[in-house]
């Protein structure tokens, strides 16, 4: 198999913990900010830094709201978001060998 | 990237999948909280039924779903207040949950009581809308047992529809209600305790 053969992959989601963020959000209606840091294994520093990177993008949707006194940031992921993330598991398929 | 990497990248995705699927699994409180106050309007139908006070049956299955809608609605605010996170099928069972929730009121409580039909009615179709919940519940949660309880359900409600007298056709809704509802209620319980050990 020759490198031609490979279909990009999307940089914004080319990283752990994006697609790890994205793979959750992909069958969430909604998360909040600790469950996606919980279930990446991640700092709250990095994974804001993430969550930018994805809502610059257009990917996800950060909404900051209060749960009675306690600051709270869900994310949903937008329909460019899951259009990005087909096209990523499309172009993932890509490196592997066709079967026969 | 190698095809090594794409397989990790392909773990980590059904990795998270997975985690987020354990994490939103049907916990089955309700279904038992509703188990147990069904067993005990049934109950109290047969208390009624022994001492012929038929006139107070009514209130005995008005009570209990009451009872069961108020705890129902208060521990679904609270629930969504806390949950983390809400998948598509969280959405969609509780959608089928409160469909089934209002079919019941519709079938077992508003038309006999606006005589649309006879009470002896009532069970009958209250098995085909409990075979509806469990065929669509097995569907959701891609778990074909389910599904074959809901045909139990629909089997039993053709059955009582051949059975004369109120009396032996609640036996069977009894009967039916403790194979078909209570057992997979503690199924769902069960499996849910599982998956939350094994996160």
């Amino acid at each position: 198999m020759t490198s031609e053969k490979f279909e990009p992959l999307d940089p914004i989601i080319h990283s752990q913990v994006r697609l790890a963020v994205l793979s959750v959000l992909i069958t969430a209606r909604h998360a909040d900010f600790n469950y996606l840091k919980e279930e990446t294994g991640t700092t709250d520093g990095n994974l804001s830094t993430h969550l930018a990177k994805l809502e610059e993008a257009g990917y996800i949707q950060v909404k900051k709201a209060f749960r009675g006194k306690k600051p709270l940031t869900t994310c949903a992921l937008t329909e460019k978001g899951k259009s990005a993330f087909a096209r990523y598991l499309r172009a993932l398929e890509s490196y592997f060998p066709a079967e026969k | 990237m190698n095809e090594i990497e794409a397989k990790e990248e392909i773990r980590l995705i059904k990795a998270m999948l997975e985690k987020t699927r354990q994490a939103t699994a049907e916990s089955g409180t309700l279904f038992i909280v509703w188990g147990v106050l069904i067993a005990l309007a049934l109950i109290g139908n047969y208390i009624l039924a022994y001492f012929q006070e038929y006139e107070w049956e009514w209130l005995n299955w008005v009570a209990m779903t009451v009872i069961g809608w108020v705890y129902s609605v208060v521990y679904g605010i609270r629930k969504k207040r806390k949950e983390p996170v809400r998948s598509y099928v969280q959405a969609a069972a509780h959608h089928l949950y409160f469909a089934c929730g209002a079919g019941f009121l519709m079938v077992g409580i508003a038309l006999p009581a606006l005589h649309v039909y006879s009470y002896e009615a009532i069970v009958i179709l209250v098995a085909v809308v409990s075979g509806i919940l469990f065929f669509v519940m097995g569907g959701i949660y891609e778990w074909p047992i389910l599904r074959w309880f809901g045909f139990v359900w629909w089997l039993g409600a053709l059955g009582m529809s051949f059975i004369k007298g109120p009396g032996k056709r609640t036996l069977l809704f009894a009967v039916l209600f403790v194979a078909c509802y209570l057992v997979p209620s503690f199924f769902l319980r069960s499996k849910y305790k599982k998956e939350r050990a094994t996160k």
